[in-house]
């Protein structure tokens, strides 16, 4: 029964819009939680019957060519994950109940849209639900209505405007020539069709304008700006998981599914992938506002995705994998302690802050948790991952590329340490000697967070044979 | 079998224990030390009851087969049980010191959850026999010196905390890239299938670089020690356990577990090793010369003694290798003596500053005698500890015919006779600075007191961890089978 996964939000969204009496505003809300839960808890058994798409009757019925594998299953976890946080930081962050509102259905929107990327096997529905995560994100962004948060919005607009297009032309290429828009037919096309040349050139198109959506160097220009200004909550959700599924997850998806693993291709991801890991943390080095720091290590954690893809082998794309996973929950993790510090002093300039661990001790303990987690320190999930991509990398012969992921950790520690040791490490000054730990879900949800982290971490094997490896024996060799 | 639950109990008691001290110590600040000291202790005396196996040849094995190849491997051998021994007592020692030193400061959970959870992991990287898991503790060990060295949150320290980390990670980073190489070749990352494969064909040069950056940055061995002097702004058990027992110690005991007894060493890196440990050695003894921190200078002198622990191990011949596994044993002991005696005088004249301190023979005699005897040790003066590990460091050197640098060893150990006199009369001796100073509590000096005896006993019954050491490292050169 997968296609439930995009119908209950939207009926949950149909029937809190309809204005009944007994239906009050706050109800969006525990939806919101309940449908999120679900999906994470249901995900966590990927052999139940209900992800068996032959007895899905209403997706069936639709024809919606709906489909799971083991790498649906860990996004699915993921958005489920990342979206039950970030309703728990709204309820804490947006106190007027009607915003509350507009955000929670916002949110479901989103849910519904994400979920559909990770399940369609159509590239042409691929576009729509991107289409419907990104819209919902733009007034996601824009929502606090102040000049930053209008820009930032705006910025992504006309860029995802531009990759919007590029997308289209290239669905419209491919149906003209394959006369389909299967994944696995396009797959078939491309192998045998003479015109394959032809399709290569509108898949490619395809991918750069998920380049741009998944924020990789040169297309990240818009990523820090619409992260940073966007509100708390959202910039958990935005950089927590949109951009991964819009742009990464599809990314992966394209080329495992229709395009297969061609040397040029492979080469201009591996590429793509190392010179947004460099960039990404030595820009992250100078900033002073924490989530910006936060937004350019997204691009830098984001090339790891990308060059463990590059790299194509089946080891590889698993650790990539493991990568986006374990990305989904470091990063929300410190953008929900960067909510926590910017509710509690109003203000995001890390060189006004010092010595908030002492007040704040959980916050200032699951920070450490996804620095370390960033950074590849063991025994975190995040070196798992890292290890992974670097291993198989290595097996492949790309040794270079190898020592520049692994090197780049340094510099990646190098921030999140002096980010450590301005906001949370060090001794509390004067002015803000009263600010104390947020209470309620801004806890509830780094402690979750960081449960995970430390939990995929240390029961690795499990996480291994039961989410991540079949997704190497799945695509192979 | 029985014993395996002995590896796993000397490994996990302390790791997972230590989650716990910072919930006890919610209730009772007490009860949390008693256990903190406990989770040690049994550290401790398990180690001791793997000596009989392991003397016996026969090595406990504990393993469980896990997803590619990342396998949880425990081994006690002699090296790791002599190490595991070692380690153990000097940090028990240490965090009795620290009920006394630790008690007016904040954070004490923090404390205590950060040393014995170092322990731990120190215990669990000593008995690996997978690289995976000796990697991991080895980051772990990372983490928690990182928080221990910024313990009291100054600017400085902070950043110097950072220094630390970053240094170490990168070293570990590289050791890492070389570990994976190391796996492509061999197919695993167990250290017995490694072994076996790398047993006709030599290991890549590259490799040897790449794991000896990492060993030497985590052993503060130049070009990368200059973290170590300034990690002494911890407090002085951190530092005592950085600097004697756990931290640099790991790399020397992974330079042994790899270079010694897993693979045969390419014949260069016999004469390059020697080399920057001799340098290392007169570098940081001629910087212990002008220093006037007094931390900074035992600092300094460990980075200079480190130096000829790798002498010693890099000689490679039987006598130069037991001459090292001892001098780890006897250097612990009395390093840890120097710097818990650095941390009275520190707490009691509020000051490092030797320049400024003097004469405090009159008003702390106890310190005074034991951080004499523990320079004794150092310095190598028979019949204590110190003496019969240089002795034997220098012995199998001459024996592998490295005169050369066996002379350049000689002046670092020279120099290392001066600058601790130098250190002694300075802080002791001459015009009293601080008449008002006093003895620090009782059990910081019993337990300063308390290596002084070890480090005398140590040479005086030499003949017990000798023969542990022997055994050792006839396993590790392949004698015995």
């Amino acid at each position: 029964m997968i296609s439930l996964l995009i119908f209950m939000p939207f009926l949950a969204l149909l029937i809190l819009n309809i204005p009944f009496k007994d239906i009050t505003k706050k109800d969006a809300f525990w939806a919101v939680l309940a449908l999120s839960a679900l999906q994470a808890g249901i995900s966590l058994f990927p052999n139940a019957s209900f992800w068996d798409s032959a007895s899905d009757v209403i997706g069936n019925f639709f024809k919606l060519n709906l489909a799971i594998d083991s790498l649906s299953i860990v996004l699915l976890f993921c958005i489920g994950t990342v979206t039950f946080i970030t309703a728990l930081v709204a309820k804490h962050f947006i106190t007027d109940q009607k915003r509350l509102f507009n955000f929670t259905s916002l949110l479901l929107v989103i849910l519904a849209g994400m979920n559909g990327i990770v399940m369609t096997r159509d590239i042409f529905s691929l576009y729509v639900f991107i289409e419907i995560a990104a819209i919902a994100s733009f007034i996601l962004i824009a929502m606090n209505k102040d000049i930053d948060a209008i820009e930032g919005a705006f910025k992504y607009l006309i860029l995802s405007a531009i990759a919007t297009t590029m997308m289209l032309s290239s669905i419209a290429l491919i149906l003209l020539m394959v006369g389909d828009t299967d994944l696995s037919v396009i797959s078939y096309a491309m192998k045998t069709s003479e015109r394959a040349p032809i399709i290569m050139a509108a898949i490619g198109l395809f991918i750069c304008g998920l380049f741009i959506k998944g924020g990789l160097v040169p297309f990240h220009g818009w990523l820090p700006d619409a992260y940073s200004s966007a509100s708390a909550p959202a910039s958990v959700l935005l950089a927590g998981i949109v951009t991964k599924t819009v742009g990464i997850y599809t990314l992966m998806r394209i080329m495992i599914s229709a395009f297969g693993f061609d040397n040029t291709v492979k080469t201009i991801l591996m590429l793509v992938g190392t010179v947004s890991i460099v960039f990404g943390a030595l820009a992250a080095i100078g900033q002073a506002d924490f989530k910006r720091m936060l937004a350019y290590s997204s691009i830098s954690q984001v090339g790891y995705i990308v060059l463990g893809l590059g790299c194509g082998t089946g080891l590889a794309i698993a650790g990539a994998a493991f990568h986006l996973f374990n990305h989904a929950m470091f990063k929300s993790l410190l953008f929900v302690n960067s909510a926590s510090v910017e509710l509690e002093t109003k203000t995001r300039d890390m060189n006004k802050m010092t010595g908030f661990g002492q007040k704040m001790p959980v916050a200032a303990f699951t920070s450490a948790v996804a620095t370390l987690s960033a950074s590849g320190i063991p025994p975190l999930a995040g070196f798992w991952s890292k290890l992974i991509i670097v291993m198989a990398l290595w097996a492949a012969g790309h040794y270079a590329y190898a020592a520049i992921a692994v090197l780049a950790s340094v510099i990646t520690l190098a921030y999140f340490l002096s980010m450590q040791r301005r906001v949370f490490f060090g001794k509390l000054s004067g002015e803000l000697k009263d600010i104390r730990e947020t209470a309620g879900g801004l806890v509830l949800s780094a402690s979750i967070l960081a449960a995970i982290t430390i939990g995929a971490g240390v029961f690795f094997p499990f996480m291994l044979n039961v989410f991540i490896l079949p997704i190497a024996n799945m695509i192979g060799r | 079998m029985k014993e395996t639950y002995i590896i796993l109990a000397a490994v996990f008691v302390p790791v997972l224990g230590s989650f716990l001290l910072p919930l006890i110590g919610r209730f009772s600040t007490r009860i949390r030390n008693v256990a903190s000291f406990l989770f040690v202790l049994t550290s401790f005396l398990c180690s001791l009851a793997l000596v009989s196996s392991a003397m016996a040849g026969k090595a406990v094995v504990f393993s469980r087969q896990l997803p590619l190849g990342f396998n949880l491997s425990f081994t006690a051998d002699g090296l790791a049980v002599f190490m595991a021994c070692v380690s153990s007592s000097i940090s028990a020692i240490i965090i009795l010191y620290s009920f006394g030193y630790i008690s007016h400061y904040e954070n004490q959970n923090e404390y205590y959850f950060m040393v014995v959870l170092f322990l731990g992991a120190m215990m669990g990287l000593v008995f690996s026999s997978n690289l995976i898991p000796l990697y991991i503790f080895w980051e772990i060990t990372a983490i928690t010196s990182w928080r221990l060295i910024g313990f009291f949150r100054e600017k400085t320290h902070v950043f110097r905390a950072d220094k630390a980390f970053l240094v170490t990670v990168f070293g570990a980073l590289a050791m890492l890239i070389g570990f994976i190489s190391i796996y492509q070749q061999a197919g695993s990352f167990e250290l017995s299938v490694i072994k076996e494969a790398f047993r006709t064909n030599p290991l890549p040069g590259m490799v040897v670089l790449l794991i000896l950056i990492g060993i030497l940055s985590k052993s503060a061995t130049l070009p990368f020690h200059t973290w170590l002097p300034d990690a002494g702004v911890a407090p002085s058990p951190v530092t005592a356990l950085l600097h004697a027992a756990v931290l640099v110690k790991i790399g020397v005991y992974v330079f042994a577990r790899l270079f010694v007894a897993t693979f045969a060493l390419p014949e260069l890196w016999h004469t390059v090793i020697p080399v920057i440990a001799g340098a290392s050695a007169l570098v940081s003894a001629a910087a212990a010369l002008i220093e006037t921190d007094i931390k900074r200078i035992i600092a300094y002198s460990t980075v200079s003694q480190i130096g000829f622990i790798f002498f010693g191990l890099a000689v490679g011949n039987e006598i130069g290798v037991i001459g090292a596994m001892l001098y780890i044993l006897t250097h612990g002991l009395a390093k840890a003596g120097l710097f818990l005696s650095a941390g009275i005088i520190e707490q009691n004249t509020k000051t490092k500053d030797i320049t400024k301190l003097g004469g405090l023979m009159g008003t702390m005699p106890v310190t005074a005698i034991s951080f004499l005897f523990c320079a004794f040790s150092v310095m190598g003066v028979p019949p204590l500890g110190g003496f019969f590990s240089k002795y034997l460091v220098f012995s199998g050197a001459v024996n592998r015919g490295d005169l050369w640098i066996a002379g350049v060893f000689l002046l670092g150990a020279f120099l290392t006779i001066i600058y601790l006199f130098r250190l002694f009369n300075l802080v002791f001796l001459g015009k009293s600075a601080f008449p008002q100073a006093r003895e620090g509590s009782l059990g910081m000096v019993s337990c300063v007191a308390a290596l002084a005896v070890l480090s005398v006993l140590s040479g005086i019954f030499i003949s017990y961890p000798a023969k542990v050491a022997g055994v050792s490292v006839q396993q590790m050169l392949g004698m015995i089978k």
